[in-house]
């Protein structure tokens, strides 16, 4: 087992090894040779995390459910939903793309939501949460594929090409994904993966403290 | 400070855990695999195999990435007319339809941006392979770039996705994704793969002194 | 100090505002709101939600779940959900959402069906369904109870339930052409359509039903005649070709036809599902309305040839019955044949018009009718059998008054009574035809001809004696006298050649008489044969029946 070293940082660019500072409200720590971001200070972070986690949770159901967009060309009305895109691209012959986009619009984002519910509210709550260890490697992996900011984007592109040849309806989804996008995008923000560490060694030393 | 030599953490020993960023210092047994003392995660002072597995994935999205061109990537169908559009054409329709922005991001979005990566990629592999100690910060953020755009790539996908989901009315209009989609959607993935196989920290190793 | 030092216990110390806690709390205000939001929408979902209605159709041809439109009117109000195979595998059964503001539409006795393009003789409809799918078109009726199982018709209902009009039912003996769809015309106006056609239980007929659209609905009356329109009514008898059809369609679809008589005019209107029976032609729809008929015998003694059973009975141009039977009859003596030919006879026609005519109510009672008609045949009221078309040769009964007809009366002993006749008009053309012929024959054409000659050489010889005789007046009258006389011997010149034999006025009047007498040969010729086959004119030598 290696040694651990708890008040040593090192750049993850450029393998500078520094000493670790303590911050003001907000700040910001990096790299002192390559610039890189090493740390912040994020008030509240764990509560404010899940807040936006669980909102985010209730709107990806929403965003899920209900038809995005609808078209109106000549009395044909047709909404799609998410799901039923993917599987309408699935039958028509096109199963990696629908995979493709099943994975980061759905699967991504729900196993970053949910991993993280169930990393901070354990921590919250002040227990010692299980399978930490998998779920914080999961999450750095998974938000890379999570794209429900492109896919907000993609939506806005296909509206554009959509609006010259029909009428096209906003459905409730669209919303739920703008909010989805925002939301996703401050539980990012506010998630501060440092702060979850620093709480994990807390409980651990007060569950042996006694 | 710039210019200055400093001594990396892999001189020193230090190794810092990529999951829970925890530093600690992994015994020099070669034996042993070292393990994060917090989160039990293997440890490595570098991606292993960084830049064969970068140049891999790198070479297999550049071949891709010609079909992805090339290919149709959407086919859209009316009564009257059918319409086969690689993505430059698509591209090329958006803006001579008079939609310049959406044209513009969509260009940027599916032809620059896995170009740039491509091309970026390959700089950053051969500097580092050269071992050059030239722009080293620069490189970085060229990096830092690469790693952050690459995921905009995938919006063309999306929106191919949708028009084929929404567009289904038959024979008046009908909307289908070509088989560039795929290529496409494979270069994306293979470029985001390679980005994060790459191991910036390879880029300061030259001017790194090395611990005697 | 000390003073200070109280002072300074005494101040109280500051608090420390508990911020963490208050903005920890503030943040799940988001999680709140989207969940606000989140459980508004799916309400509103649910309150939105149309009811949700299985339709079971034979097949499933055409239909999409997800895809497949819920149409009224051509206005979509739902979507097929999901398809499935019924429990006992002879179904398919259609979940379809209703949109919610179409759920009044969705009643007890809405019926539903499958709009694909249908290709039929009378109609091309659905032709949009080939570009967009099918569509399920539905039909509202007037129930308001609301129901959410339906079983769906195979081929669109002939008539919307808004349309109004009404409903009947005919008998039928056979379908002929018709079919569900085949249309009813009123004057060749069409007005309606067959809806539903079932064999009977019994399977001795066929009940169709069928749909009159307002305003033409208000012409069916009680006593309407309907009758199979279905194509061309050609029809060969006494009254010589007829060709009948409705409409082009017809001939190639069928159709019903239907007329109230205009003697029944003020029949009261008939009310919804009002049985009829369809008769098989306009001529069987106009006959079968004389229901009471008295049964009378004809005896003849010349040729029946090209009398039929069903051939009309005529009073004067007005068909008053028809032929039933036809018999062979040996006289008890065995020296004779008759041919006894029974009649059916209409009176109530006679009855109508006598009235409409000259107001006198014709004797009801059957004794009554009886002096009448006795009364009638002391008059010269006679039966007759007459060529009704020479072309083709066929022949009907005629009534009518001949007052020089020898006396007869009516058997009224007999069953049916013997009605006296005469004998028929072809053969008393036919004796009169060869009078003429006769009678020309016995003309001394080549004697006259010779006389004509005579005298006109006699005359010649006299203008040559009035010749000499003027001469000698010419020698010994005035030069002036003698001029005029030399005119009018010019004159007489001139007559004298008209009046020679061989003068073209002779040659004429000789060949006219040869012609006369050519021609009153092949007249014979022609009458001997036409009355041993009048028909063969068309159809030459024909077998006997």
């Amino acid at each position: 087992m290696s040694i651990p070293h708890r008040h040593l940082i090192i750049c993850h660019e450029c393998d500078q090894v520094l000493k670790e500072i303590p911050l003001p409200n907000g700040g910001v720590a990096c790299c002192s040779c390559c610039g890189a971001t090493l740390y912040r200070h994020t008030q509240d972070s764990i509560n404010r995390t899940l807040a936006f986690a669980v909102a985010a949770a209730v709107m990806y159901v929403i965003a899920n459910c209900f038809p995005i967009i609808g078209i109106d060309f000549q009395g044909n009305y047709n909404e799609v939903t998410l799901p039923g895109a993917i599987s309408s691209v699935w039958n028509q012959g096109r199963p990696v793309i629908s995979t493709l986009v099943l994975f980061c619009i759905i699967v991504a984002p729900a196993v970053e939501i949910m991993l993280m519910i169930c990393l901070l509210l354990p921590v919250r709550m002040g227990q010692k949460a299980l399978g930490v260890y998998p779920i914080m490697r999961t999450l750095q992996v998974i938000k890379t594929w999570g794209m429900v900011e492109v896919f907000m984007l993609g939506i806005l592109v296909a509206l554009v090409k959509l609006t010259t040849d029909f009428i096209v309806i906003y459905e409730v989804a669209i919303w739920a994904f703008a909010a989805l996008t925002l939301l996703l995008a401050s539980m990012t923000a506010s998630f501060n993966p440092r702060e979850v560490w620093q709480q994990l060694d807390q409980i651990a030393e007060d569950g042996e403290a006694p | 400070m710039k210019g200055k030599s400093r001594l990396s953490a892999k001189s020193l020993g230090y190794c810092s855990c990529h999951v829970c960023g925890l530093v600690s210092r992994p015994d020099n047994d070669d034996d042993t695999i070292d393990l994060c003392p917090r989160c039990h995660t293997t440890l490595h002072m570098r991606k292993t195999g960084s830049i064969e597995r970068c140049w891999a994935l790198l070479l297999a999205s550049a071949i891709l990435y010609v079909p992805a061109n090339t290919l149709i990537m959407m086919e859209t169908g009316t009564l009257i007319s059918y319409r086969k559009d690689t993505i430059l054409s698509g591209v090329v329709h958006l803006w001579v339809s008079g939609s310049w922005f959406v044209a513009a991001i969509v260009f940027v979005a599916s032809i620059v941006v896995p170009l740039f990566k491509i091309i970026a990629l390959a700089l950053l592999l051969m500097s580092v392979q050269r071992r050059s100690r030239h722009w080293i910060p620069q490189r970085t953020r060229l990096y830092r770039l690469v790693e952050a755009v690459g995921r905009w790539s995938m919006l063309d996908i999306f929106v191919v996705t949708l028009l084929a989901a929404l567009v289904q009315i038959r024979s008046l209009a009908i909307v289908k994704a070509g088989p560039a989609a795929i290529a496409f959607g494979a270069v994306v993935v293979l470029t985001m793969l390679a980005a994060m196989a790459f191991d910036p920290r390879l880029i300061w190793d030259p001017i790194r002194k090395e611990k005697p | 100090m000390t003073d200070r030092h109280k002072e300074t216990e005494e101040i109280p110390e500051a608090v420390i505002e508990k911020r963490r806690f208050r903005s920890s709390q503030l943040i799940w205000l988001v999680p709140m709101i989207a969940l606000l939001i989140s459980l508004l929408l799916v309400v509103k979902h649910f309150i939105d939600k149309g009811p949700e209605i299985t339709i079971s159709f034979k097949t499933g041809e055409g239909i999409e779940a997800g895809k497949t439109k819920i149409k009224y009117k051509d206005v979509q109000i739902g979507l097929v959900k999901s398809i499935a195979i019924s429990e006992d595998r002879s179904r398919v059964n259609v979940t379809a959402a209703i949109f919610k503001h179409a759920s009044k539409l969705i009643a007890e006795d809405t019926r539903f069906w499958v709009v694909r393009a249908r290709i039929t003789g009378n109609s091309v409809s659905g032709l949009g369904t080939l570009m967009d799918g099918s569509y399920i078109g539905i039909d509202v009726g007037k129930s308001t109870k609301p129901c959410f199982s339906f079983e769906g018709l195979e081929r669109p209902p002939a008539v919307a339930m808004d349309v109004p009009g009404r409903e009947f039912i005919l008998h039928a003996a056979t379908i002929g052409s018709l079919d569900v769809g085949s249309q009813i015309f009123f004057r060749h106006l069409q007005v309606g359509e067959v809806l539903s056609s079932e064999l009977d239980k019994d399977g001795k007929g066929l009940t169709l039903k069928i749909f009159v659209r307002a305003p033409y609905d208000q012409y069916v009356k009680t006593s309407t005649l309907f009758w199979h329109a279905s194509g061309v009514d050609f029809t060969l008898d006494a009254n010589g070709f007829k060709f009948n059809t409705e409409s082009l369609l017809t001939i190639l679809l069928g159709g019903i036809s239907f007329v109230t008589p205009d003697d029944a005019s003020d029949a009261a209107l008939a009310p919804p599902n009002t049985e009829f029976t369809l008769f098989p032609s306009q001529e069987d729809a106009m006959k079968r309305r004389d229901t009471v008929f008295e049964h009378y015998t004809l005896v003849f003694r010349e040729s029946v040839r090209g009398l039929a059973v069903g051939a009309p009975v005529d009073l004067r141009g007005v068909t008053v019955g028809e032929v039933t039977r036809i018999n062979l009859e040996l006289d008890p003596g065995g020296r004779d044949i008759a041919m006894p030919v029974e009649i059916r006879f209409y009176p109530e026609r006679l009855h109508a018009r006598s009235r409409s005519k000259d107001k006198t109510q014709l004797p009801s009672s059957s004794t009554d009718s009886r002096k009448l008609l006795n009364a009638m045949v002391a008059k010269g009221f006679r039966a007759q059998i007459r060529s009704g078309s020479l072309l083709t040769g066929q022949q009907y009964i005629a009534l009518d008054f001949f007052p020089k007809a020898a006396p007869a009366r009516i058997d009224w002993s007999k069953k049916p009574p013997v009605l006296p006749t005469v004998a028929g008009s072809l053969e008393q053309f036919q004796a009169s035809l060869m009078q003429i012929v006769q009678k020309l024959e016995k003309l001394p054409l080549e004697e006259l001809a010779g006389d004509a000659r005579k005298t006109l050489q006699s005359l010649d010889a006299a203008l040559k004696n009035a010749e000499k005789l003027l001469n000698n007046i010419d020698s010994s009258i005035v030069p002036e006298a003698r001029k005029v006389l030399g005119e009018t011997a010019k004159t007489l010149e001139s007559a004298k050649q008209t009046l020679s034999a061989d003068a073209p006025l002779q040659t004429d009047l000789r060949n006219t008489l040869r012609e006369l007498g050519r021609a009153a040969q092949s007249l014979r010729t022609l009458s001997e044969y036409l009355e041993r086959n009048p028909e063969a004119l068309i159809h030459g030598k024909q077998e006997d029946k």
